[in-house]
């Protein structure tokens, strides 16, 4: 198993240079069996209004709602109405491409998610914890993408861009990942603006630079000396996205488009991450009408989602959506009730989407209920999926990965939902592969 | 034909720049005049990377040569300040005879900066024309705030972000320009909108830089009653009948206590309480009880309530002030009281609290000395900061604990400059000089560039501010796109610069510094102001050298009868810019 993670190309400099010089559409992972699942988390920071994403439309919940939320309910006829989904849930008039996916079964949507051991209403505090993977505790070293990455065990024999954060910064969820990528826009991912007749050498100095010793500082100008390397070589021309797919104008979009040029590219990309922020909606939240705030918001989620589905979902090799899952979440959903501001204050459970070709579908998970003794504190929806649940299952089926004691220390009692369609395999500790005694740091220096 | 010549092509200015980072991060929202009550998120909430005390090296065959620390004038001027430049260095040699003299008047000068004689950066400052650095709260609100053009109502922020760049370049007050822009990220507001950036040098003016080295207390107040900070948070909104507990849980979890101190929503009366009856951490009831300290606290704005005048400034709205009785992290507050006396004894209460102290001195160790400080140094400071809680001068006497403990000068390697600091740190280093006055297209084509590197100033949406720690920035894109800011500079070129380039490295080059062992060694102590390691020192020499002996003199003198040697010693400038020893703090 540790010879797959040595397989990362990133951080072997001579294993890049000579793959840079050769043809990266041409590239044949090595084992045919080998795991190319890629999953993509995509971080909507601040805390979405899941009850206005997905209103309930029917029953009694309907009447919670509406006394909930006089002025930010979404409305069941009429202007703006809700897109039902199914007898009792809607989508919000935003969102029409994501109920196109949904009627598709392309997209699970999962009720009452979050974190069941924790109530913490604090962003960052939250934020943490579902990022490091250990609802309550901070002292984890690494974020849980990076041990699902360490404990792979089935991975391809070479990849050179094993995990991607598309954005200038690198998230928690992969904190202690030192393969990772982390880019904002290929084009200009490079250092070829010094002078012209200098610039090969210039860069060729650069790297001998950093090789010149081992530190952290050192190792992470390596590691970005190799992404200029993967990128110059492999982006040549204007990104063109395929099946008719038109990413919209927005930094969260384009963000999307950088990603899917960068999959199909065929780096051997597994994980990759996107934030997209501004949910935090204490006043004027702006739930209705085209132009309101919320509903840009979502607006800009479901047209992004959409054309980067398509455009990955194209026919035989152009297929990428058959090995994608995206996964969208918060660090916690928002108040029932509507504050005085036409806004909402910090909740607790909050739905959460699964978008992948191998998605079943549906609703998924227990409906908490908005009835006044089902709320949390009188206010909050209730949790009634953990968070770590959902991606176990996605971790277990679709990347076959089953060290869930590794990737969520303390979390127990997995039972899949059925989220997404695969194989089950027993979860597992990986206590043979170099983390014994519980060792659950970054990579040592063996590997 | 000389290509380098050829990128330079696109010119925006200092305002473009900023419009167009405004266009590409965000779509403009509706700002209609109109309405009565603007919509204000605190921004796009972005993680709170782990306390770096958590963390561990996280990339393969972890840190095995941390590199043992240079002289005390570089760990100076690199970590009090933004990076050593030839001035500074021959500055601060003149200080003592000995090591240890030079470093104390040093830091004796730097903790009281108006001792120190600017008057060269006020000059510089003054040439960049700005005109809105000396206005009142009123006349901002009414000259911007209320103007129609954007390039009006946003002038204000821009002249700051000019302002900020060529302070922390030619400031001889190091010291007191990196707090502030420490405070600035305590205090965190994203100015790059309405109704912040119109007022953004109120901010930056009268409470950050007011206070950087002063009394704690008397900044936390003055902070929170800027209207950027009142709207960024939602507090002018908070009223007795609307509480908004928004600004109230961030002033908590990130001005004073820290989250360390946040214990949920447990019964405060089973708090534990410190030896001297001090609960030891706040609850969820606290946060509320504290928004009840702060209702009425708010803006003479009609985006705050539609009754109000339109003056921008702050006042205590006793119409909207809860005024019963509150009992605040173990502190009873009678009923009865105004606005300004619960506010003031809710904010004297929390910024003596014990746990306000290591958060805040945890923060500045981190700042000044190392990701993961020392904890004597940390609980040295923390004493420093409640002992003197009420002196004018406390953040500088807790900067002296810290600066006069014996780890401080033994301390190096475990952190590296975040972009800000590099690309400040280039300029004084190379003595680099651009003019940052609005419409200079140079200024406007740097910082343009600049925004790529993850740290455009005071534009961070959450109101935790940038990281500071090395598990942030070293990292791919910030790395390359600070690489790409040295070669951006050393490639400027104008028409009406002598040999082309606007930054003259070859004239710059003593005329008995001519071959590539003395070119890299002249630059190289020019600009990081020691020599380099072997392993640097190595590859830059061969670059240089090309196929010559590395002590056969070059020809660099003359552009156009040696350009490919004069290009070449500004790229070997821009690889001095993005060594590793260039970002080591």
């Amino acid at each position: 198993m540790k010879t797959t993670r040595r397989g990362f190309l990133v951080g072997c400099s001579a294993a890049v240079a000579s793959y840079a010089g050769s043809a990266f559409n041409t590239v044949a992972f090595g084992d045919p069996n080998a795991n190319q699942e890629i999953l993509v988390v995509i971080f909507l920071r601040g805390g979405i209004d899941g009850l206005s994403l997905i209103p309930p439309i029917a029953g009694a919940d309907r009447g919670h709602y509406e006394a909930a939320r006089p002025n930010l309910r979404i409305p069941t006829s009429g202007a703006g109405a809700a897109l039902p989904l199914n007898a009792q849930f809607g989508i919000h008039p935003s969102a029409a491409p994501l109920r196109e996916l949904f009627q598709s079964n392309k997209l699970s949507i999962v009720h009452g998610v979050g974190m069941s051991t924790v109530i913490n209403k604090s962003h960052f505090d939250a934020m943490q914890f579902v990022e490091l993977g250990t609802p309550g505790s901070k002292s984890m070293t690494t974020g849980w993408l990076t041990r699902h990455l360490q404990t792979a065990s089935n991975l391809p024999a070479s990849m050179v861009m094993p995990s991607l954060a598309v954005g200038d910064l690198q998230p928690v969820s992969l904190a202690g990942s030192g393969e990772t990528v982390n880019m904002q826009d290929p084009e200009s991912f490079n250092v070829a603006n010094g002078p012209w007749h200098w610039r090969s050498q210039q860069k060729a100095t650069l790297r001998s630079l950093y090789e010149s010793d081992n530190s952290w500082l050192h190792a992470g100008g390596v590691q970005a000396m190799n992404a200029v390397d993967i990128v110059e070589g492999a982006v040549t021309d204007p990104y063109l996205p395929s099946n008719g797919a038109v990413y919209p104008d927005t930094p969260f979009a384009q963000q999307l488009k950088v990603l899917a040029q960068m999959i199909k590219l065929n780096l051997g990309l597994q994980v990759a991450t996107i934030d997209f922020g501004g949910w935090d909606t204490h006043e004027s939240q702006g739930n209705n009408g085209a132009e309101g705030y919320f509903s840009t918001q979502i607006g800009d989620l479901a047209a992004g989602l959409m054309a980067f589905y398509t455009d990955l979902d194209g026919a035989g090799a152009d297929n990428y959506t058959d090995r994608l899952t995206v996964v969208t979440q918060s660090e916690f959903g928002r108040e029932v009730h509507e504050n005085n501001d036409e806004g909402t204050e910090h909740g607790y459970g909050n739905n959460l989407l699964v978008l992948s070709g191998n998605a079943t579908g549906g609703f998924h998970g227990q409906w908490p209920g908005l009835a006044p003794g089902q709320l949390v504190d009188g206010t909050d929806v209730a949790v009634t999926t953990d968070f770590r649940q959902v991606i176990s299952e996605i971790l277990i089926r679709r990347m076959c990965n089953p060290s869930l004691e590794t990737i969520f220390p303390g979390y127990s009692g997995y039972t899949p939902l059925g989220v997404v369609q695969g194989a089950d395999i027993q979860p597992a500790a990986i206590f043979a592969d170099g983390f014994e005694g519980g060792t659950l740091g970054a990579w040592s220096s063996s590997t | 034909m000389h290509m380098s010549r050829r990128t330079l092509t696109r010119r925006p200015t200092l305002k473009t720049s900023l419009q167009h980072q405004l266009l590409r991060t965000r779509r403009r929202r509706d700002r209609r005049r109109g309405r009565l009550k603007p919509r204000v998120k605190d921004g796009m909430p972005r993680p709170l990377w782990p306390e770096p005390r958590t963390m561990v090296e996280s990339r393969a065959g972890a840190a095995k040569t941390p590199p043992s620390p240079p002289s005390p004038m570089i760990i100076a001027l690199t970590r009090l300040g933004f990076g050593p430049s030839p001035q500074a260095m021959a500055d601060f040699q003149a200080l003592g005879a000995t090591d240890a003299q030079r470093y104390q008047a040093y830091i004796n000068q730097q903790l009281a900066p108006s001792t120190i004689d600017d008057s060269a950066a006020v000059t510089r400052l003054a040439a960049c024309g700005f005109q809105t650095l000396g206005k009142t709260v009123p006349q901002l609100w009414a000259d911007h705030f209320l103007a129609e053009e954007w390039d009006d109502i946003m002038q204000p922020l821009w002249e700051s972000v000019g302002a900020t760049w060529v302070r922390a370049i030619h400031s001889k007050r190091q010291l007191f320009e990196l707090m502030v822009d420490f405070w600035h990220n305590h205090f965190n507001v994203f100015a790059d909108d309405v109704p912040f950036g119109p007022v953004w040098v109120h901010t930056d003016r009268d409470a950050i830089r007011a206070h950087a080295l002063g009394n704690f207390r008397q900044m936390v107040e003055a902070v929170t009653r800027t209207p950027a900070m009142l709207f960024y948070l939602d507090n002018v909104f908070n009223s007795q009948e609307d509480a908004n507990e928004n600004f109230a849980r961030e002033l908590l979890e990130l001005h004073v206590m820290g989250a360390d101190s946040y214990l949920g929503s447990v019964d405060p009366a089973t708090v534990p309480t410190d030896g001297n009856g001090v609960p030891v951490g706040y609850t969820e009831a606290d946060v509320i009880e504290v928004a009840r300290c702060l209702t009425g606290w708010t803006v003479n704005s009609q985006w705050a309530h539609w009754e109000f005048g339109e003056t921008g400034e702050f006042f205590f709205h006793e119409d909207w002030h809860d005024t019963g009785a509150k009992r605040v992290i173990g502190l009873d507050l009678p009923a009865g009281r105004t606005a300004a006396q619960d506010g003031q004894a809710m904010l004297d209460w929390v910024c003596a609290h014990p746990a306000t102290a290591r958060f805040v001195a945890t923060k500045i160790c981190r700042r000044v000395m190392a990701d993961n400080p020392p904890q004597a140094v940390i609980d040295a400071a923390a004493a420093t900061f409640l002992a003197q809680v009420d002196a004018p001068d406390q953040i500088a006497q807790v900067l002296r604990t810290i600066l006069e403990h014996p780890s401080f000068l033994q301390t190096w390697g475990d952190k590296v400059k975040r972009p800000f600091e590099i690309a400040v740190s280039m300029f004084r280093g190379a003595t680099f000089d651009l003019p940052f006055s609005l419409g200079d297209e140079f200024s406007g084509w740097f910082l343009w560039e600049y925004y790529q590197t993850g740290q455009p100033l005071f534009s961070w949406h959450p109101p935790n501010g940038y990281p500071d720690s090395k598990f942030a920035w070293n990292t791919t894109s910030p790395r390359v796109m600070t690489w790409r800011l040295a070669n951006l500079l050393v490639t400027m070129w104008s028409e009406d610069a002598e040999s082309g380039f606007i930054f003259d490295l070859a004239g710059r080059t003593p005329t008995g510094v001519r071959s590539a062992n003395q070119i890299v060694d002249h630059w190289s102590l020019e600009i990081l102001g020691r020599p380099l390691p072997p392993g640097e020192r190595g590859p830059l020499v061969s670059f240089m050298a090309q196929d010559a002996h590395p002590d056969t003199p070059l020809e660099i003198g003359n552009y156009d009868a040696h350009w490919e040697t004069h290009e070449r010693l500004h790229a070997l400038v821009a690889l001095i810019l993005m060594c590793p020893s260039f970002l080591w703090k």
